[in-house]
C-alpha cells in the first residue's frame, strides 16, 4: 500500500470517528435525558418513550439509516448524508444508553438519598451532587460497551453513500485489486479506536472500587 | 411563657398498607433536651423519628420544628419541595447504616451540604468541618474515602456531617446497632459529649446504659403507641406501665 491509499484510509477512519463521536456524545446525554423523563412517569410521554426505546433497539442500524435518509424528504426535510447518519446512530445508541442510565438510577441506594434529603438537599441537588457522579461511574462500563458496539455497527452508514473506514477499503481494492491489505489496515484502525475506549473503561473501574461499601 | 419546643409531634398517626404503625403520638422535645426512644423491634421507633424530618409522611397529626410546621402547613397544604428541604436542613440525622456518600472523601462528605445547601463559602466550611472532625476524633482521616473506614469511624464522620449544618435537633436511629461490639463505645462517647455540649437530641437506641446515663427523658413505644414518658431514674426503676416493666426485665 502506498501513501496515497493510506491517506484515503485515514480519511475513511476520520469519517467513522467523527460521525460516531458526535452520535455518541449526543446519544449519551439524550439517553440520560430519556431515563430521567421516564423516572417522572408522565402519562403518555412515558408510553411514547417506551415505544421509542423498544423500536430503536429492535431495528437494525442499516434499516434505521436508510429509513431516515429516505423518509425525511417526504416530510419536506432536506437531509444531507452526514446528518442522516448522525441522526440514525444517535437514535439507536440513545435507546440503549437510556436503559443503562435507567438501571443505574433504579438501583441507586435509597439510604444515600435519604441522607441527602435529611441534610436539606432538594431532589435536584441530590441528583446533581450525589447521584449523578456515582451513576456515571456505575454506568461507564455499559456505556463504553455500547460505544464500541456503535463504532462496530457504524459501517451501516455506507448504505447511503458515506465513505467510512469500511467502505473506503472497497474503493481502494477496486483500484489496486488487492483487497487484503486495506482490510487489514482498516481492522487495525478500528482496533486502535476500540482500544482507546477500553482505556476509558479501565478508568471507570478504577474509580468504581470506591463505591463498593 | 415557656419556650417553644424544638420538636413537637401532635397526634401523629401513620399506617403502612393498612397496618397502623404510629397511633396518635404526642411528643415534645425542649431545647437542650436528650430524649431516648425505647421499644421492641417493629414498635414504630424509626417511623416516629423519620416523621420528625418528614422522611416519612404522617397520615394524621402535625409535626413542628421550633414551632414551624414541617411537611404540610397549618391549613394542611403540602409545602413546596424547597421549603421542606430548608426545614430539613435545620435537623440532622444519623442513620444505623451510616449512609455516607462513597464517592466523596471524609472532608467532602462533611462540607457537601454546608457548601451546596447553606451556601457557606468553601474555605469557611472546610475550617468548620475540620473542627468538627477533630471533635469526633476523625481529623486525621479527612482525605480518606468511606470504604477505608471502620464502622465506628464511619458513624463518627456521619455525626460530623450532621453537625456541620448546625442543626437545632439531632435525630439518631440506632446509631450503634450496626457496629461490632468493640466499636460501640467510641460512638457513644461522641454522643455523650454532644449531650454535654447542650445539643438537642432524639435517640432511638437499644443501649440501656446510655439511655440511663445521658437522657433527660425516656419514652417507650409499644405497637405504635407512646405508652410511657419519664426521666431515666424513674423509667428504669419505677416504670408505671406493666409493659415497660416486662421490657426492662428482658433487656438487662
Ligand atoms: N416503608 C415501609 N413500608 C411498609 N412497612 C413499613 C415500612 N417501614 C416500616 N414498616 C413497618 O412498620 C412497623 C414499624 O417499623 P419501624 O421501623 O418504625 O420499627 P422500629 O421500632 O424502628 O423497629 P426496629 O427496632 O426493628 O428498628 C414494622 O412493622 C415495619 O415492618
Ligand atoms: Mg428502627
Amino acid at each position: 500500500m502506498n501513501s496515497q491509499t493510506w491517506l484515503l484510509l485515514l480519511e475513511g477512519a476520520w469519517t467513522t470517528v467523527w460521525i460516531s463521536a458526535v452520535s455518541i456524545a449526543i446519544g449519551v446525554v439524550l439517553g440520560l435525558g430519556i431515563a430521567l423523563v421516564r423516572m417522572l412517569r408522565i402519562p403518555f410521554v412515558d408510553q411514547l418513550l417506551v415505544l421509542y426505546v423498544s423500536i430503536a433497539r429492535a431495528t437494525p442500524l442499516v434499516t434505521l439509516v436508510l429509513f431516515i435518509f429516505l423518509v425525511a424528504p417526504t416530510f419536506g426535510i432536506v437531509m444531507n448524508r452526514n446528518l442522516a447518519a448522525i441522526l440514525a446512530l444517535t437514535l439507536n445508541t440513545a435507546a440503549f444508553n437510556a436503559e443503562i442510565w435507567r438501571g443505574a438510577f433504579l438501583s441507586f441506594s435509597k439510604e444515600q438519598r435519604e441522607a441527602a434529603m435529611a441534610c436539606g438537599m432538594t431532589p435536584w441537588l441530590c441528583f446533581r451532587r450525589i447521584m449523578l457522579p456515582q451513576m456515571i461511574t456505575v454506568s461507564l462500563p455499559g456505556l463504553v460497551n455500547e460505544m464500541s458496539f456503535l463504532i462496530k455497527g457504524s459501517p451501516a452508514i455506507a448504505v447511503i453513500g458515506i465513505v467510512d473506514l469500511t467502505r473506503v477499503t472497497n474503493r481502494i481494492s477496486a483500484v489496486t485489486y488487492e483487497p487484503l491489505p486495506p482490510i487489514l489496515a482498516a481492522a487495525l484502525l478500528y482496533m486502535v479506536v476500540i482500544y482507546a475506549l477500553i482505556q476509558l473503561q479501565a478508568l471507570a473501574e478504577w474509580r468504581a472500587h470506591r463505591l463498593a461499601v | 411563657m415557656s419556650e417553644v419546643p424544638v420538636v413537637s409531634l401532635e397526634g401523629v398517626s401513620k399506617s403502612f398498607n393498612g397496618v397502623e404503625v404510629l397511633r396518635d403520638i404526642h411528643l415534645e422535645v425542649a431545647r437542650g433536651e436528650v430524649v431516648s426512644v425505647l421499644g421492641a423491634s417493629g414498635s414504630g421507633k424509626s417511623t416516629m423519628l423519620r416523621c420528625i424530618n418528614w422522611l416519612e409522611q404522617p397520615d394524621r397529626g402535625t409535626v413542628k420544628i421550633n414551632g414551624e410546621h414541617i411537611g404540610v402547613d397549618a391549613q394542611g397544604k403540602q409545602m413546596s419541595v424547597r421549603a421542606l428541604a430548608s426545614l430539613r436542613a435545620r435537623t440532622g440525622m444519623v442513620f444505623q447504616s451510616f449512609n455516607l456518600w462513597p464517592h466523596l472523601t471524609v472532608l467532602q462528605n462533611v462540607i457537601e451540604a454546608p457548601v451546596h445547601v447553606k451556601r457557606i463559602p468553601r474555605s469557611r466550611a472546610v475550617e468548620e468541618a475540620l473542627a468538627l472532625l477533630d471533635k469526633v476524633g476523625m481529623g486525621h482521616k479527612r482525605d480518606a474515602y468511606p470504604y477505608t473506614l471502620s464502622g465506628g469511624q464511619k458513624q463518627r464522620v456521619a455525626i460530623a456531617r450532621a453537625l456541620a449544618m448546625a442543626p437545632e435537633v439531632l435525630l439518631f436511629d440506632e446509631p450503634t446497632s450496626a457496629l461490632d461490639p468493640e466499636l460501640v463505645g467510641e460512638v457513644l462517647a461522641v454522643m455523650r459529649a454532644l449531650s454535654l455540649d447542650g445539643y438537642t437530641m432524639v435517640v432511638v437506641t437499644h443501649e440501656m446504659e446510655f439511655a440511663r446515663a445521658v437522657s433527660d427523658q425516656v419514652v417507650f413505644l409499644d405497637k405504635g403507641k407512646l405508652i410511657e414518658r419519664a426521666p431515666p431514674e424513674r423509667f428504669f426503676t419505677a416504670p408505671e406501665s406493666e409493659r415497660v416493666q416486662r421490657f426492662l426485665a428482658t433487656h438487662r
